[in-house]
């Protein structure tokens, strides 16, 4: 039961953080449907930072370097997104799906070549072995495992919160994806706000990315991308109707699923079931189908996400 | 405005050319690519690609053999790509194409090996397969309103994982070599039967596959331009409201095209697998074919006819990465450069406006264009 | 020297293929009320954008009190004190209504919202100008009336003192619009100075000083409005003399064709029912007409008797046939067209040619289909028939991609399309919206014509000149009712608008 807990923190934090994502860039009217390659990219950055990090640092610069790295390869790859989709008004779907296949194949390319070069050529496979930098983010105590994920995760929810019901940059940002006409014509920049949403999303995918991937292991293949977790993040953000706390409390819900093909073994009952474990694969999306299915009659998405806005022609 | 259209005013050459600019960028970026990894041999690097199997163009029997087998390689690709078409053209994203030809895997091959079926009914089941998985993203869709998208993709994973599970069985998988068994020994019977294999060198991969692919490309051509059926799925893609206006069935169609769109996926893994040319592994990621799928159509100029070539070239592009030195590169470098040009493809349909605008006049609400309106009033004065 | 707040000098703002504007002069005085009258497309809300800094002009200046300005965003406008009440209004539904009138002027400390200071001066000046608004209510809550109190308040809460009403009428009732008079007139009194822009002569001989007309993109002139009548307005505005009504002889109708019972459809917003008890009929040879203010349950009724819509309870009996069950596509093939509200929405497939167009519910007639396959030839055919015999017009014939046209030929193409199919009942939902006044008198021209052939006609309007002139029997809708029968001829404008506005009912009682 201790596992259960320890693997849906850090799989709710996960989802918590890219769901956020989703929800600020949904927010501000651009549906970004490219969270997983968000994930990888930041995954991809924070595990290389956790590769060469000298062993001697402090924890605490291992930590801060690694989610630094995360959070700006987020950022950079969603502005692939946000210049296609923003500036050239591209079709959000077709972007994208582009960025999450641009992510696994240049994720895949960079850790080979990465790998190779370490190695001076023994080792061609795109694996990365973070172990090392890992190990800084445990925070042991008597019966589960914490780590220092779950608290970042923690904190950057409750600054969401804060920032989306609170603030006058969150106000401007869902006008935008509301009625961008409106906030256009009380001088608000709709191109702006709809980059900061963008950016916002690829700032927490990214750090979702290295969370994800930190989450089970201490190495990680980079050719599987990062398994449709981007995706379960936007079930989890329509079921928690783009609101933060809604999304908090699903994401919790998503996670329990999700933790059970992990730890399905260590719990009686459950390994006595003659069950394959592939079917507890299966699980988190089995039931974000059932949960959408039920969930999407009424669900009230920002009106103008996913039409590009066109200053010219109103 | 005159009936005559310049050249380059064309819509259909204009989607050519916006096309070749893409897989043009998407090289160069690719070049580019290569330069930043290992610059001495880069140069090489993309001519292995570039040329790819016709340095044997030496002996034409090895080639035509290497052609055979590029061609088999690339009829699934331009199946599904023709599946993510039609479905597009009525409004829909079918992502869920990998998952339906996930699952089109699954019957091909439980179906021929398992099941013992000959090649026929291992394709029937394909299909069946396929359209089953786009029955459940249209149903999900048309009555419960969940994005066709979101939908797909779980729908993708459910099936990889089904298929792990099925195929990776001891009936179908070899359990030491963890593959799945030989077709041609278990059940020869179920192997396609051979299309002009002589032609190809005696490459007895080369199956009706090849006419199959082309017949259905022309086959939704047809659908699409000619029937009512596809009169209906375009309104409805165009304008979901005004097809209902209209008195079309807007859930029927939408179910009835990812239905159709699935059973082409399925298909698709049918016209493959069943070759014998490859076996099944155990995989950790669904299979890219539904989703370079996406490229081929967009390549294509979401044109049934285009999309063969677009198909033809991206598959020639991924077979290129094989022939990359790997003391430098990796195989991958291929794959990145494919995803580039689906990114790309994002800019086209902004290429396109960009050289149409003069032509469609619609500013603003309140500014119709003045001047047509004007003769209206005259002539009623 | 006159004293000018705002003055637009030579403004010329051109659009790929179309000269918007075309060297345009307009002088705000201050404190008048100064009407900027137009057609559909003569450039006035172009203009405006220009002045609001949504638009760059490719020639001309703008100067204000007397210097000059450059305004190139809506920051500008605001910073000059220009502001602006567009025809749509710029309103989020999901805000309140404070959160809407301070958005993009947000009063705010280290970027936290503080809206204590901001309600008050919002609830100061609703009542120093008697514009009664709830601050916390939804936007999507409150009725159109009131949205338009919050644009005005929007404008206030700026401090802006050269404010725009693009078209502010369209929405309202007389008596909103009487209310809306007074407000101006107030505000002007105040030192505002006040930019009208407008279509209806009316309302400019009641509340502006002085009158600006353009007409297709160019400026006609400047008149006092106490110099001036009506019908030089008109003539100014559209370039010949108008007839105001529409010619037509007495109704004779016949044989009942559409029977409403009872007709109840639930609201998707809220669990009332949006339309209630609608009970009516329509006979052949006779125009009947719903009016009512935008939003009372018209669009949901139409919905509901075309099939666009779920019906919740109730008959509609249409050619003696209980039809209520039936399909759009049966209702469709049994005697009813329908030229619908939004005709880029549900009228027309943009992106089809205007031949495919033609035939969008006829398709699968065996006229124009044999095994499936679409007869090319005959739909061509047909386009060009119907094409020539309404007058539209289009750049490339048949071929022509919808979405290229003009909205009028737009709309004429959907009148003609509806007209031809064989039907008993016609259901036109404002057929002119936004239209010129060619076009309009030429549809009016088209539904009489129908009716002297015989068809029921179902008219649904917001345009009580259109309603008065087209209509011989007026039907009230109000939240969801039908509130009263009244004949055109027997009736005003100001009985109409006690009906549209609730505070009068057929049934006896009185509803205050």
């Amino acid at each position: 039961m201790a596992l259960l807990i320890q693997y849906t923190l850090i799989s709710s934090a996960v989802l918590i953080l890219v769901a956020l994502g989703g929800m600020f860039s949904e927010r501000s009217g651009i549906i970004n449907l490219g969270l997983e390659g968000i994930m990888v990219f930041g995954a991809m950055a924070g595990a290389m930072v956790m590769v060469l990090v000298p062993e001697n640092w402090p924890k605490a610069a291992i930590i801060v370097c690694t989610l630094c790295a995360a959070a700006i390869a987020g950022m950079l790859s969603s502005l692939l997104i946000a210049v296609a989709c923003i500036n050239f008004k591209a079709d959000q779907t077709l972007v994208g799906t582009a960025v999450n296949m641009l992510a696994t194949a240049a994720a895949t390319v960079i850790i080979k070549a990465f790998n190779t070069t370490r190695s001076h050529g023994s080792d061609f496979s795109a694996k990365l072995d973070y172990n090392r930098g890992y190990k800084a983010f445990i925070i042991h105590t008597s019966k589960i495992d914490f780590n220092w994920f779950e608290v970042v995760g923690l904190v950057l929810l409750v600054a969401a919160i804060v920032v989306f019901y609170k603030t006058k940059f969150a106000l401007r940002l869902r006008a935008c994806g509301e009625h961008p006409q409106a906030a256009d014509s009380v001088g608000i920049n709709v191109y702006a706000m709809r980059y900061a949403g963008v950016l916002i999303s690829g700032f927490l995918a990214g750090i979702g990315g290295i969370i994800y991937i930190a989450a089970a292991n201490s190495t990680w293949h980079f050719d599987y991308g990062v398994a449709g977790a981007g995706f379960l993040a936007l079930a989890v953000m329509i079921f928690g109707q783009w609101k933060p706390e809604r999304i908090a409390w699903s994401a919790i819900l998503f996670a329990v699923f999700r933790s059970l093909s992990n730890v399905y073994t260590a719990i009686g009952f459950l390994h006595a079931l003659p069950i394959s474990g592939t079917v507890y694969n299966m699980f988190p999306y089995i039931v974000s189908l059932i949960v959408l299915a039920f969930t999407s009659q009424n669900s009230r998405a920002p009106k103008a996400e996913g039409i590009p806005y066109d200053k010219g022609a109103r | 405005m005159g009936e005559k259209i310049s050249f380059f005013r064309r819509p259909a050459v204009q989607t050519i050319i916006a096309s070749i600019l893409c897989a043009v960028l998407g090289i160069f970026i690719g070049y580019i690519i290569l330069l930043t990894m290992n610059a001495e041999h880069a140069t090489e690097g993309m001519q292995a690609i570039i040329t790819n199997f016709f340095k044997f163009s030496g002996n034409s029997t090895v080639l035509m053999k290497y052609m055979g087998s590029f061609l088999v390689k690339s009829m699934p690709l331009i199946l599904c790509a023709e599946a993510i078409l039609f479905a597009y053209k009525a409004g829909l994203f079918n992502i869920g194409a990998a998952g339906q030809y996930t699952v089109g895997i699954i019957a091909s091959l439980y179906c021929s090996l398992a099941l013992g079926w000959n090649w026929f009914l291992c394709v029937v089941a394909a299909i069946a397969a396929g359209a089953l998985w786009g029955f459940m993203a249209g149903l999900l869709k048309a009555y419960f309103n969940v994005n066709e998208v979101i939908a797909g993709i779980m729908l993708n994973w459910i099936g990889l994982y089904l298929c792990n599970i099925i195929i990776g069985g001891e009936k179908c998988m070899n359990q030491t070599k963890s593959e799945t068994f030989d077709i041609v020994s278990v059940n020869p019977s179920a192997i396609l039967p051979g299309f002009i294999q002589d032609f190809f060198g005696g490459n007895k991969y080369t199956t009706i596959a090849i006419p199959a692919t082309i017949i259905i490309a022309i086959a939704i051509l047809v659908v699409l331009n000619k029937t009512t059926f596809g009169y209906e799925l375009k309104a409805t893609g165009h304008n979901k409201e005004a097809a209902k206006y209209a008195g079309m069935n807007a859930k029927r169609n939408i179910i009835l095209t990812l239905v159709i769109s699935g059973a082409i996926s399925g298909f698709a893994a049918s016209q493959f697998y069943l070759t014998g040319m490859e076996h099944y592994t155990i995989s950790a990621s669904v299979p890219g074919m539904g989703f370079s799928g996406i490229a081929v159509a967009f390549l294509g100029g979401l044109h049934p006819i285009g999309t063969i070539f677009a198909g033809l070239f991206v598959e020639y592009i991924t077979l290129g990465g094989q022939y990359l030195n790997t003391n430098y590169y990796n195989p991958q470098v291929a794959d990145l450069v494919i995803a580039i040009i689906i990114y790309l493809c994002g800019f086209v349909l902004f290429f396109k406006t960009l050289v149409n605008r003069p032509a469609k006049v619609k500013v603003n609400a309140n500014a119709e264009p003045a001047t047509k309106s004007a003769k209206a009033e005259e002539k009623e004065v | 020297m006159e004293d000018y707040v705002i003055e637009m000098l030579h403004i010329t703002k051109e659009f790929p293929g179309i000269i918007a504007n075309d060297d345009i002069t307009l002088q705000l005085k201050r404190g008048e009320i100064h009407a900027l009258l137009g057609e559909n497309g003569a450039g006035k809300s172009t203009l405006m954008s220009v002045l609001f800094g949504l638009y760059t002009p490719e020639k001309g200046v703008i100067k204000k009190d007397g210097k000059e300005v450059k305004i190139s965003n809506p920051n500008d406008a605001t910073d000059l004190g220009i502001g602006m009440v567009h025809q749509h209004f710029m309103l989020v539904d999901i805000f309140s209504v404070l959160d809407n009138i301070i958005l993009g002027s947000e009063p705010s400390k280290f970027g936290f919202l503080t809206k204590e200071e901001a309600r008050a001066k919002v609830i100061r000046l609703s009542e120093k100008y008697n514009l009664k608004v709830d601050p916390d209510a939804m936007v999507e809550d409150i009725t159109v009336g009131m949205q338009q109190r919050v644009e005005i308040l929007k404008m206030l809460y700026r401090d802006n003192e050269v404010l725009i009403f693009d078209e502010p009428t369209a929405v309202l009732t007389p008596q909103e619009i009487d209310e809306l008079m007074k407000i101006m007139k107030e505000l002007a009194a105040e030192g505002k100075s006040i930019l009208f822009i407008t279509h209806k002569l009316n309302e400019i001989m009641e509340v502006a000083d002085r009158c600006s007309i353009l007409r297709k993109g160019k400026y006609i002139g400047t008149v006092d409005v106490a110099n001036t009548t009506k019908e030089e307005l008109s003539s100014m505005m559209v370039g010949r003399n108008v007839k105001f009504a529409v010619d037509k002889a007495p109704a004779n109708p016949g044989k009942e064709v559409l029977k409403v019972e009872n007709v109840c459809v639930k609201s998707k917003i809220h669990s009332n029912d949006s339309v209630h008890n609608v009970s009516f009929n329509v006979r052949a040879g006779e125009i009947v007409c719903i009016a009512g203010i935008d939003g009372n349950g018209q669009t949901e009724f139409v919905g509901a008797l075309t099939g666009l819509d779920d019906i919740s309870s109730g008959k509609i009996t249409l050619c003696g046939e209980d039809v209520t069950k039936k399909s759009i596509r049966y209702k469709n093939t049994h005697g009813m067209s329908h030229v619908p509200e939004d005709r880029h929405k549900h009228g027309l497939v943009l992106d089809y040619t205007l031949e495919e167009n033609m035939i969008l519910q006829r398709y699968f007639q065996p006229a124009f289909q044999k095994g499936g396959l679409i007869k090319k030839k005959e739909m061509r055919q047909y386009s060009d028939r119907l094409a020539s015999a309404f007058d539209v017009r289009s750049g490339q014939g048949a071929r022509t991609i919808v979405r290229s046209m003009s909205g009028g030929n737009q709309q004429k193409a959907i009148v003609a399309r509806e007209m031809d199919r064989d039907h008993e009942l016609l259901v036109a939902v404002q057929p002119t919206r936004g239209l010129d006044v060619g076009a309009i008198e030429y549809i009016h021209e088209e539904i009489v014509k129908e009716r002297d052939n015989g068809k029921a006609i179902l008219l649904v309007s917001l345009e009580l000149d259109e309603v008065m002139n087209l209509s011989d029997r007026i039907l009230v809708m109000y939240e969801g009712e039908i509130v009263g029968e009244v004949d055109p001829k027997q009736t005003t404008l100001q009985e109409l608008g006690l009906y549209m506005s609730g505070a009068k009912r057929d049934n006896g009682k009185e509803a205050n």
